[in-house]
C-alpha cells in the first residue's frame, strides 16, 4: 500500500512539472531562440530522469506475501507462515474451509473439473496453486499479484518434487514432515526463482 | 518419554437431522457459523485431545468435517471425504431408518471413496428413547458385526459426547503405538547415554531450553550427580527434582509418567 501511494505521488508530480515546463517552453514568446532550446533541453532531461525513476520504483517495489498455507489436496494444513506478529490460532480450520469452498465451486460451476486458483478481494488476493499432492495458497496484499503467480507455480512444483511423495502417505505425525521451511520461506520473501 | 503431535482428518456422517452438528457444537473449536453446512455442504471445526500412554504423550488434533446429511449431494460430498482418516457415523435412535442407513448407505460410500478407516458408530438422542430400545440393540449388533465401537449419546444432555472423541482418538493412534512398542525393544544403554537422553527429553518437553538447562544443572548439583561419571543413586535423586519442575510446567500426570519411565531406564542401564 505505502509503495503504491509513493508511486502515484511521483506520477502526479512529474506530470505537473512536465506540463508547466512544456507550456513555458512553447507558449512564452522567448526573445532568444537559445533560451527556448535551453528550456526544451531541461524538459527532455527531466522527462528522462522521471521515466527512469518511475521504472526503478516499479521494479523494486516488492510484492508482499502476507500469508502462506501449505496444505494437502484434502484440506489438511501442513504448515502456515505469516508476517503477522500475533497469528490467529485457527489456520487449520481456515485451510479446511478454503478447501471446502474450492470443492464447492468446482462441483457447482465447473463441469470440466477445473480448479479455483484465485480469490480476489478489494485489498488482497488469495492465489492457489495445486499439484498432485500439494496445495499452496498465498494471501497477497499488493496490487500486482501477477508476478507472484509464476513464483507460486514454481514453488509448488519444487515442493511436489521434493516432498510430494512423502506427503502423499504422511500419517499426520508432525515429526515426520520433512524440512519444508527453507523452500517456503524463500517464497514468502517474494523472491522465489528457480 | 516421547511427545508427538498428530493431525488427522475426521468426517462426520449420517442422515439429515440425526444430530451431527449438535453433537460437535459444544465440544469443538468452531470458527464458522453452522450456516456454511447448508451453503457449501461442509463445515470444518477442530477437536484437540491428549492421550497419555506409558512412554508416550500424544497431542491429537482432529479436524472435524461436518458434512450435510442430504444423501443426494454425493458429488460434493465425495470431495470432502477425500483423505479422511477417521469416521464418526451418527444415527438417530428415535428414527430406526437413520440407523439402518449407516451400514447400507454411509459406510458403503466411505468405503468406496477412502476404503476402511477407523470408525465409530454413534446412536444419538438417547434422551428420547428407553435404554433398551430396538434401535439401540440393532446398533449394538451392527458394531459387533463390523468390529467397530458403538456409543449411545445425547447432544442434548451431553451424555457420552466426549467419549466419541476419546474412543475414536484411540483408534486413530493405534498404529503409532505398535510402532512405538517395536522401536522400544532395543539393547540396554549405558548410564551416560540414558542420562543424556533424559536431559534432552526434559528440555524438549519443557520448551524453554535455557530455563530447562538451568533446572537440570540445579537439580543435578543438589543431588550430587557427577556428569562425567554419573552414579545411579544420585541420578535417581535428581529425577525427583525434575519431576517437581514438570508438575508445574506440564501436568501432574505427565510428570508422574515421565518420572516412572526415567526411573525404569536408569535402573535398566548398564554401569
Ligand atoms: N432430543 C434431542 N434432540 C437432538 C439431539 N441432538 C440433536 N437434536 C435435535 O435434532 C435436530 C437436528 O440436529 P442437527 O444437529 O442439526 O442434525 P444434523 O445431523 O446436523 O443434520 P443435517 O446437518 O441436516 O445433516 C435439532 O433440532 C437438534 O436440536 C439429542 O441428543 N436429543
Ligand atoms: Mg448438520
Amino acid at each position: 500500500m505505502e509503495q503504491d501511494i509513493k508511486t502515484q505521488t511521483l506520477i502526479v508530480m512529474s506530470v505537473a512539472i512536465f506540463a508547466t515546463l512544456g507550456v513555458v517552453a512553447f507558449v512564452v514568446p522567448f526573445a532568444n531562440q537559445n533560451t527556448r532550446l535551453f528550456f526544451i533541453m531541461v524538459v527532455a532531461v527531466l522527462t528522462g530522469t522521471n521515466v527512469v525513476g518511475l521504472l526503478t520504483v516499479w521494479r523494486s517495489s516488492p510484492t508482499i506475501v502476507d500469508e502462506v498455507f501449505l496444505m494437502t489436496p484434502s484440506g489438511m494444513l501442513l504448515k502456515h507462515y505469516t508476517r503477522r506478529l500475533r497469528p490467529d490460532q485457527d489456520e487449520d480450520i481456515l485451510a479446511g474451509m478454503l478447501t471446502a469452498v474450492q470443492n464447492f465451486v468446482r462441483e457447482s460451476f465447473d463441469e470440466a473439473g477445473g480448479r479455483l486458483n484465485e480469490i480476489r478481494f478489494e485489498n488482497y488476493d488469495i492465489l492457489i496453486s495445486h499439484s498432485k499432492n500439494i496445495v499452496i495458497a498465498a494471501i497477497i496484499s499488493t496490487k500486482k499479484p501477477e508476478r507472484l503467480r509464476d513464483q507460486l507455480r514454481t514453488a509448488t512444483d519444487d515442493m511436489e518434487m521434493q516432498f510430494g511423495e512423502m506427503i502423499s502417505h504422511w500419517s499426520g505425525d508432525k515429526k515426520e514432515l520433512g524440512d519444508v521451511d527453507l523452500l517456503m520461506k524463500k517464497f514468502l520473501s517474494g523472491k522465489y526463482r528457480k | 518419554m516421547d511427545l508427538r503431535d498428530i493431525l488427522k482428518k475426521v468426517v462426520l456422517l449420517g442422515d439429515g437431522g440425526v444430530g451431527k452438528t449438535s453433537l460437535v457444537a459444544r465440544y469443538v473449536v468452531n470458527k464458522f457459523d453452522d450456516k456454511y453446512i447448508a451453503t457449501i455442504g461442509t463445515k470444518v471445526s477442530r477437536k484437540d485431545i491428549q492421550i497419555v500412554k506409558p512412554n508416550l504423550i500424544i497431542n491429537l488434533r482432529m479436524m472435524i468435517w461436518d458434512i450435510l446429511g442430504q444423501k443426494e449431494y454425493s458429488k460434493i460430498r465425495s470431495a470432502s471425504l477425500s483423505g479422511a482418516q477417521g469416521l464418526i457415523l451418527v444415527g438417530d435412535l428415535s428414527r430406526p431408518e437413520t440407523i439402518r442407513s449407516l451400514e447400507s448407505f454411509w459406510m458403503k460410500e466411505v468405503n468406496a471413496i477412502v476404503g476402511r478407516i477407523p470408525t465409530i458408530i454413534v446412536g444419538n438422542k438417547v434422551d428420547l428413547t428407553a435404554s433398551n430400545s430396538m434401535a439401540g440393540t440393532i446398533l449394538e449388533s451392527m458394531g459387533q458385526r463390523l468390529g467397530v465401537p458403538m456409543l449411545l449419546t445425547s447432544a442434548k444432555t451431553g451424555d457420552n459426547v466426549e467419549s466419541i472423541f476419546s474412543t475414536l482418538g484411540e483408534l486413530l493412534i493405534a498404529d503409532l503405538i505398535t510402532k512405538q512398542v517395536a522401536t522400544k525393544e532395543k539393547a540396554p544403554q549405558s548410564l551416560a547415554e540414558v542420562v543424556d537422553f533424559i536431559v534432552q527429553d526434559f528440555c524438549a518437553q519443557y520448551g524453554d531450553l535455557e530455563k530447562a538447562m538451568l533446572i537440570i544443572q540445579h537439580q543435578f548439583e543438589d543431588a550430587g550427580v557427577d556428569i562425567r561419571k554419573p552414579a545411579k543413586d544420585t541420578v535417581l535423586r535428581a529425577l525427583d527434582g525434575l519431576a517437581k519442575a514438570e508438575e508445574l510446567s506440564l501436568t501432574k500426570t505427565v510428570a508422574r509418567v515421565n518420572l516412572e519411565e526415567r526411573q525404569r531406564m536408569i535402573i535398566l542401564a548398564k554401569g
